[in-house]
């Protein structure tokens, strides 16, 4: 029987090793190719219809997630689909994928837009992939799957800074687009740092053996592969738009 | 364009026939003891519980606008009902208190096999199905504990006369049965509009109509399944 403290002990080492990995991720290839490549206004377009799509699927996963996922657990996701399905009225926030399509505005796109550009092929293909983890994987891997992509955008965890922040910057750099001004980016950069947190507070509640702990790892790099894959296709879509 | 005024009618039909198959009868002429009402208490936080993974379920494969709808209709349940001050599960154990239940009697519970069965029926079109039958699954248990559309009441408010009846606590004192007596209501009637708006071909149509079947059917094995479990308990 572990004690409590080695637990707990256990719980902070994977917690370091997951925030390692979401470092690890930014030196990639996929992900240096995305932050090396230069904006155009076309590719700016087509890369926040496809961050619409990306979103949704988000909304997907996260609830199949919910589904399987213990009380507390159901809780935690609930408080964090709040804000991203509903917005926050009070403090006169909307709900992601209009604040995703309002922010379309600044690039030249209409919400029409949003509607008529379908996903990419490759897209539809992660998109399944993430859904197949957050269905059907064991609820911690599940919930680690999810969680990891809101630990890669948090500010708090990542050096250097997230990447809605990185490509928030990029965007100002080469289309002189304040990040400001750049509101889903911007909203992310800050909403993303608490969610960040959630799969943390999931590991103290839920993950006090090796083997729950090393479910969270397992959820965690397959979702960041599914990742690369998926920012790769975007920066070969991009690319091809020269 | 299909007739959506008579789907809703066919539902509340099918609600309402509900309450006379034989195995609702069997668990709502069951003649009520003390130990018969916690176990069916302990029981039905379990079924909460499963409430909760299918509307999770749902909630991920249907559109963003019924996502939003089930986001909310969880609140009262997962976070917080403002007719109770508390989320649902909080509620019934909180119930159970009245007749003598601990946090540690729903922790430890187990659900018998003919209801473990029906939870996992219910995953299973909650999950596998299409949306439009996730849905209806998870709808038709609120619509069939809906008092506006159930003649007599629904399963919450006749399982709670029985206490009050039999065992002489009253209903305002069962208060996970009383809020369900009308939060139901609400309940139904707030997802009652995702069918004037997604039901748009035959083939929605008669998802629907199949998948309402089909939860009837689980509906009914799950009643029947405790009052078997139910009938055996002595005392």
């Amino acid at each position: 029987m572990e004690t409590h403290a080695a637990q707990q002990n256990g719980v902070e080492s994977v917690w370091q090793e997951l925030v390692e990995l979401v470092n690890r991720q930014f030196e990639t290839p996929p992900f240096r190719r995305l932050l090396d490549l230069r904006f155009s206004q076309a590719r700016a377009q087509a890369l926040s219809i496809q961050m619409k799509h990306y979103v949704a699927n988000r909304r997907d996963c996260w609830a199949f997630v919910a589904g399987a996922a213990p009380l507390s657990v159901k809780r935690l996701i609930w408080e964090h689909e709040g804000e991203e399905l509903m917005g926050d009225k009070a403090a006169g926030k909307v709900d992601h994928i209009t604040l995703a399509v309002q922010e379309g505005k600044i690039f030249g796109l209409s919400p029409e837009d949003y509607e008529r550009v379908r996903p990419l092929d490759a897209a539809v293909a992660c998109f399944y992939a993430w859904i197949h983890l957050a269905k059907d994987r064991p609820w911690r891997e599940a919930v680690a799957a999810s969680a990891v992509l809101e630990m890669r955008n948090s500010d708090e965890l990542v050096r250097g800074g997230s990447l809605s922040y990185r490509v928030g910057k990029n965007l100002e750099r080469d289309l002189g687009i304040p990040l400001k001004r750049q509101i889903n980016n911007a909203e992310h950069v800050t909403a993303d740092v608490e969610h960040g947190q959630l799969l943390l507070a999931v590991a103290r509640e839920h993950c006090h053996t090796e083997e729950e702990q090393q479910a969270l790892l397992r959820g965690a790099r397959e979702s960041l592969v599914i990742d690369r894959a998926y920012r790769e296709q975007l920066v070969n879509m991009m690319e091809a738009l020269d | 364009m299909p007739d959506i005024a008579k789907l809703k009618s066919t539902l509340n039909e099918w609600c309402n026939r509900q309450y006379q198959t034989d195995e609702f009868q069997d668990l709502l002429t069951l003649p009520w003891t003390m130990e018969r009402g916690r176990y069916y208490v302990v029981q039905n936080a379990l079924y909460t519980k499963n409430r909760r993974d299918c509307w999770g379920y749902v909630q991920a494969a249907a559109p963003l606008d019924v996502k939003s709808l089930v986001w909310q209709h969880e609140s009262d349940e997962l976070i917080n009902d403002p007719r109770a001050g508390m989320d649902h599960y909080s509620l019934n154990v909180k119930q159970g208190e009245v007749i003598g239940l601990m946090r540690e009697d729903f922790e430890n519970a187990e659900p018998p096999p003919m209801t473990q069965a029906a939870f996992l029926a219910w995953h299973h079109i909650a999950v596998k199905g299409p949306w439009l039958a996730a849905f209806t699954s998870s709808q038709m248990l609120e619509r069939r504990n809906n008092p506006d559309i159930v003649e007599g009441g629904g399963m919450s408010y006749r399982i709670g006369r029985k206490f009050e009846n039999e065992l002489g606590i009253s209903l305002k004192r069962m208060i996970s049965l009383d809020v369900h007596s009308t939060a139901d209501t609400d309940h139904s009637d707030m997802m009652d509009g995702v069918y004037d708006k997604h039901v748009r071909t035959q083939e929605d149509y008669d998802t629907v109509l199949r998948a309402a079947k089909q939860c009837m059917a689980v509906d009914r094995a799950y009643r029947g399944g405790m009052a078997y479990v139910m009938r055996r308990i002595e005392g």
